[in-house]
């Protein structure tokens, strides 16, 4: 057990004191946050102006706290998938760089060795994304948001469970690769796929009918929803409380992906949790299969 | 004295190169080992395969008279390895690389910083301890990958190649840490250099090529069966050389034999006494060893 928290700890240190591999990991929320600064939170903004009814007056903070809990969902949805992909390339860098072997020979079996690289992913990407959560709430408070405690505990609770989810997702994938090379290939793929794939620049809505028929039956794209949910439920009560049109209030939640369809049937709150929670388990099912059956070369 | 390290039949492929081909040999307890070989002779291939980090093709390994399988986590505490290529975490510092390999031999807390004192006192790691093993020079690196090695007082040290590149006060000093080492633990050490005259010193010497002994022996044994001895003769002329009907060669203001032994040597010079007014015996060394058993051509100086 100490020998787990010692490595553990130590690829924390690791990850957060190798300059390249923390930037690298940053790179994707990064550009989100710049894409939306400079050119998405002017669309968003357009598209709920069109949508609002003709006549009805609306507020720069309810707005701000829509584009808000949309910004807040993709970075968080984007950032919990690449961080801990890249975090966990220290598994694999660890191998290219022959640095495991320096582990390999101390006393220390090998599930545990494979079980360190596990925590530690996922307390590195969960400290990076709770920082980026907190900025955001932050950022949501200046700018006008309706969020309470409730919807922000949830917002964390979904944080927990993607990035749970991204750590065994990354850990599964990553496990047999051993070069340099394929470190930078899956890194590179990641960050730039993952964020179009989940909706982060564009609504899955938005996007052809095969295409977002192969994308609802990615178990990640649930994780997504739940943070656009939660993200964005607060500014839909307060549309109620404005009363506009509940069928309005439904046209935004399909828009913007806190609807989803899994074979023509929209697919519950909590079937979204069954789906992330199933798929994560089913992962570290096999991660630890794997660790068991491992052979040495 | 116990053999601590069996090597018994052992084999390893890379695909259709053997690395390591049909190798036994033997490595007694407390003894002073190297493992000598040209470049790519599988040297690396069969620390790799003792330390468990490999696993073999064919045949066994038993150290201190356990079978080798890269699981034997009692062997794991008594050996310690000096590799190739430095293995420590780049970014982080000297003191956090110690800290964090010594917890995993279970030594943390009070004992880890008693420990850690002495092997700062050992090898200077005072005014590096808090650099990150990236801004370290080729010298400074290697004694923190020593210190690493044995951390956990291993019975066992493998060096694979410790001193290369490294200053000769640099490498001097590191010997003399692992000589009083050796004295006082009665250290194992299992030595691979292309510094000859490191060899020289050992117990016992095993030469690798192509993955298979090529020669063994002590460093005596060794230089008997594959080092020639020379005899420098100055300020003479080439004609009386040429009357004691030995095989010679010119060089700067002399000439130089070469002979089987010590004795004839002797014998050559008792019997030409007016001959040998200024001259000088060499006697073989290690490098002649390794060059003649590895099938190199003797170079004229
Ligand atoms: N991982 C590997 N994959 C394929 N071939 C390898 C691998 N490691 C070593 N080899 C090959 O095995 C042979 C023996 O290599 P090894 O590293 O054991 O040599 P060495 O005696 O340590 O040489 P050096 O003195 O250069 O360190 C070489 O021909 C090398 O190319
Ligand atoms: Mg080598």
């Amino acid at each position: 057990m100490n020998k787990l928290i010692s490595l553990t700890k130590r690829n924390i240190k690791v990850y957060f004191s190798d300059k390249k591999m923390f930037f690298t990991s940053l790179i994707t929320p990064i550009i989100l946050l710049v894409l939306y600064v400079t050119f998405l939170s002017g669309v968003f903004k357009d598209s709920f102006i069109n949508a609002f009814p003709e006549g009805f007056k609306y507020t720069d903070k309810l707005l701000n706290s829509l584009v808000g809990g949309q910004l807040i969902s993709s970075l968080l949805a984007v950032s919990c998938i690449t961080v801990a992909f890249t975090s966990n390339l220290l598994m694999v860098q660890d191998k290219a760089e022959k640095t495991i072997k320096d582990i390999n020979i101390t006393p220390i079996s090998k599930f545990t060795i494979g079980l360190s690289y596990f925590v530690s992913t996922f307390i590195s990407t969960f400290i990076v994304n709770f920082t980026v959560t907190i900025v955001c709430f932050i950022y949501a408070h200046f700018f006008g948001t309706y969020m309470n405690i409730n919807d922000m505990l949830n917002i964390v609770l979904d944080l927990l469970l993607l990035t749970l989810f991204g750590t065994s997702l990354s850990s599964v994938i990553n496990f047999n690769l051993s070069t340099q090379g394929q470190v930078s290939a899956v890194g590179t793929i990641i960050s730039a796929g993952y964020g179009f794939i989940c909706g982060a620049y564009m609504p899955i809505s938005s996007f052809g009918k095969g295409l977002q028929k192969v994308i609802s039956f990615l178990p990640g794209t649930y994780g997504t929803s739940l943070l656009r949910n939660h993200a964005l439920s607060s500014s839909f009560r307060e549309m109620r409380n404005q009363h506009l049109p509940e069928e309005l209030i439904d046209g935004f939640k399909k828009a913007f992906d806190c609807k989803i369809k899994l074979l023509n049937n929209y697919v519950s709150i909590n079937s979204m949790y069954l789906i992330v929670t199933g798929f994560t388990l089913l992962f570290i099912v096999i991660f630890i299969f794997m660790n068991k059956h491992k052979k040495r070369s | 004295m116990n053999n601590i390290i069996k090597i018994d039949k052992v084999s390893k492929s890379y695909g259709s190169l053997k690395a390591v081909n049909n190798l036994s040999f033997l490595v007694k307890e407390g003894e002073f080992f190297s493992f000598l070989g040209i470049n790519g002779a599988g040297k690396s291939t069969t620390i790799n395969m003792i330390c468990g980090e490999l696993s073999k093709d064919f045949g066994s390994i038993e150290v201190c008279g356990e079978e080798v399988d890269g699981n034997n986590t009692s062997l794991k505490e008594k050996i310690g390895v000096v590799f190739q290529d430095s293995l420590l975490d780049k970014s982080l510092s000297v003191y956090d690389n110690l800290k964090i390999k010594a917890s995993l031999y279970n030594i943390t807390g009070k004992d880890f910083l008693d420990r850690y004192e002495e092997l700062s006192k050992l090898f200077n790691l005072k005014e590096i301890e808090k650099q990150p093993i990236s801004k370290l020079s080729g010298g400074q690196r290697r004694r923190v990958d020593i210190a690493r090695a044995i951390i956990h007082n291993p019975s066992i040290l493998i060096l694979d190649e410790p001193t290369t590149g490294l200053d000769p006060g640099t490498r001097k000093s590191i010997w003399k840490v692992l000589n009083n080492l050796r004295k006082e633990k009665n250290l194992t050490i299992f030595l691979t250099t292309h510094y000859m005259e490191e060899a020289a010193d050992s117990d016992y010497i095993v030469i690798l090529d192509k993955g298979t002994t090529i020669a063994e022996g002590t460093p005596l044994e060794l230089k008997n069966k594959y080092a020639s001895d020379t005899v420098y003769i100055y300020n003479v002329d080439e004609e009386n050389i040429k009357k004691l009907d030995k095989s010679y060669k010119k060089v700067r203001d002399g000439f130089k034999i070469i002979v089987k032994d010590l004795k004839e040597a002797t014998d050559l010079i008792i019997k030409n006494k007016d001959l040998f007014k200024d001259y000088e015996v060499i006697k073989g060394k290690m490098d002649d060893v390794f060059l003649n058993a590895t099938g190199y051509e003797l170079e004229d100086e």
